[in-house]
C-alpha cells in the first residue's frame, strides 16, 4: 500500500505559526518526526509538495534525504518546483541516496545518486505500483 | 574613560579591516567604547550589521554591562537613510546614541529588500525567508534580470545564511539585504545579503572536530575553508554542511560572491568580475562571522 505524505499540511500541524516554506533544521526535524509517526517503515510513499515555497537544504536534508535513509523503501516526490528539486538532488547525491520525481505528465524519473536510481524504478514496476507507458516511459499505475 | 572606534566614512566590506582593526585595538583594555560615525558618508549592509555585531560585543565585554557609546552620522542624509534601513532600531538597544535619530520606520523602498533584521531563533528565519519572498521576487527579476525562478534559490541561500547564526554563533545576529547600483565596482546592479553576528566563530565551532585534523595549521583561515570548500561542519551527521555548499552552487550560477569574516581571516569565492583576494589571514581580530553575498545584475557590460 502507498502512503502519502501532504508536507504543507503535516507543516502546519507540526510547528506553531502558519508558515508556507520548509526552512530550517528545526522545522525539517518536526516535520520528519510527524511524519514517521504515520508512517510504517519500508513503505512505498508519495510525499506531495503542492502549497510549499522555499525548501531549503536544511530541510531537505531533515525530511527527504532521512526518511530515505532511515524509513521508507521508496520515496516518489510530486508536486516539486525546480527549486524544490534544486534543494533535494545534491543533498540526496551528498548521501548516496536517491528518490522517484513525478513529472507534471505523470511520468517519472529519478534524482539523486546513480545507483540505486534504477533499482528504484525496477521496484515500483515489480510492485505493480508503475509500469511501462506505450512510449516507454514509466508512470503510476494507481496513486 | 572612553576608548574611540572610528566608523569609515565609507562602511563596507572593504573598509572593514580598517574598522575591525580599530575595534580590535581599542578593546584591547576594559573601557568603554565609543563608536564615532560622525563622519559617515555611506554604509552597505555589510558595514551596518558590522557594526551591530560591534556593539553586541563591546556591551558583553564592558564592565557592568555598561553600553558602548554610538555618535551618529552628521549628515542628515545618511541618518535617514540608516534609519530607513532599520539601523537605529536595532542599535537602539545595543548603543546609548548620542545623536538626532529620525523616527521613521524601516523602508519598504525598493532598495531596502530587508531592512535590518535580528535573526535568533528559527522563527526568524522563517519571517525573513517569507518576507524576501514577498519583496523581493519582482526586484530581482526586473532589475536584475534574474530568471523569476531564481527568487526561491535567493530565499534558499539567505534562510541558509541566517541558519548559521541559530546554528553555530551561540548568539544572536542581523541580517539586512539590499539592491543598489554599484557603480564603483561594477557600473550594474546588484543586490547583497549581509548577515552578521558577534557569536563564537568559525574556528571556535569547528574546533572539538577540525582541529586535529589540520594540525599545526588550525586556525580561523583554515576554519573557513574547511566550512565553505570543504562543506565540513561541527555536527558529525552526514548531511551537514550543506548550506554553504548550497549557497556557493546558488551564487555561482548568477556570477555572485560570497565572502565570509572570521576572527582573524576572511575568505571568498571570487567571480570574475572582482578582484578580491581568495583567503586572507592575519587580519585585525574581530568577533563572531560576517558573510557577504553579493548578486549581480545579469547580462550587461562590466565596467
Amino acid at each position: 500500500m502507498i502512503q502519502h505524505i501532504k508536507v504543507h499540511e503535516v507543516l502546519q500541524q507540526s510547528v506553531a505559526g502558519f508558515y508556507a516554506d520548509l526552512v530550517t533544521r528545526p522545522t525539517g526535524r518536526a516535520v520528519r518526526e510527524s511524519i514517521e509517526r504515520a508512517l510504517p517503515a519500508g513503505t512505498i510513499a508519495v510525499m506531495d509538495f503542492t502549497g510549499v515555497g522555499c525548501l531549503d537544504y536544511s530541510c531537505a536534508d531533515e525530511i527527504v534525504a532521512k526518511l530515505v535513509r532511515e524509513k521508507v523503501r521508496v520515496l516518489l516526490l510530486r508536486c516539486t518546483s525546480d527549486a524544490h528539486r534544486d534543494a533535494i538532488e545534491p543533498v540526496l547525491l551528498g548521501h548516496g541516496l536517491a528518490a522517484v520525481c513525478e513529472r507534471p505528465d505523470g511520468t517519472l524519473h529519478v534524482i539523486g545518486a546513480r545507483e540505486p536510481a534504477a533499482a528504484l524504478l525496477d521496484e515500483l514496476v515489480a510492485q505493480h505500483v508503475a509500469a511501462r507507458t506505450p512510449g516507454g516511459a514509466i508512470a503510476l499505475t494507481a496513486a | 574613560m572612553t576608548r574611540l572606534v572610528e566608523v569609515p566614512s565609507q562602511f563596507d566590506d572593504r573598509s572593514f579591516d580598517q574598522f575591525a582593526a580599530g575595534y580590535a585595538q581599542a578593546a584591547s583594555g576594559g573601557e568603554r567604547l565609543l563608536f564615532d560615525a560622525h563622519a559617515a558618508e555611506w554604509a552597505s549592509p555589510y558595514g551596518l550589521v558590522g557594526l551591530l555585531a560591534a556593539g553586541e560585543a563591546a556591551g558583553r565585554r564592558a564592565a557592568g554591562g555598561e553600553r558602548p557609546l554610538l555618535t551618529v552620522p552628521s549628515s542628515a542624509e545618511v541618518v535617514s537613510y540608516w534609519a530607513r534601513a532599520g539601523f537605529f532600531r536595532e542599535a537602539a538597544d545595543l548603543f546609548e546614541i548620542h545623536g538626532k535619530v529620525p523616527k521613521t520606520k524601516p523602508a519598504t523602498e525598493s532598495e531596502v529588500l530587508l531592512p535590518v533584521t535580528p535573526v535568533r531563533a528559527a522563527e526568524d528565519v522563517h519571517a525573513v525567508v517569507s518576507t524576501i519572498q514577498q519583496r523581493a521576487s519582482a526586484i530581482l527579476a526586473k532589475e536584475l534580470g534574474l530568471d523569476p525562478k531564481a527568487t526561491m534559490g535567493f530565499a534558499m541561500a539567505l534562510s541558509e545564511a541566517c541558519q548559521n547564526i541559530v546554528e553555530h554563533a551561540g548568539a544572536g545576529g542581523w541580517v539586512a539585504v539590499q539592491s543598489y547600483n554599484w557603480r564603483r565596482k561594477l557600473a550594474r546592479r546588484v543586490v547583497v545579503i549581509a548577515v552578521a553576528d558577534a557569536g563564537v566563530g568559525f574556528r571556535h565551532s569547528l574546533e572539538p572536530s577540525q582541529a586535529k585534523r589540520f594540525g599545526d595549521r588550525w586556525g580561523d583561515a583554515a576554519a573557513l575553508e574547511a566550512a565553505l570548500i570543504q562543506g565540513t561542519s561541527r555536527f558529525r551527521d552526514p548531511g551537514r554542511g550543506q548550506g554553504l555548499a548550497g549557497i556557493r552552487r546558488y551564487l555561482a550560477r548568477w556570477e555572485g560572491k560570497v565572502a565570509i569574516r572570521s576572527g582573524t581571516a576572511r575568505i571568498a569565492i571570487v567571480p570574475k568580475w572582482d578582484d578580491d583576494v581568495p583567503l586572507r589571514d592575519g587580519l585585525p581580530a574581530f568577533p563572531g562571522s560576517q558573510v557577504l553575498l553579493i548578486i549581480p545584475e545579469q547580462g550587461s557590460p562590466q565596467a
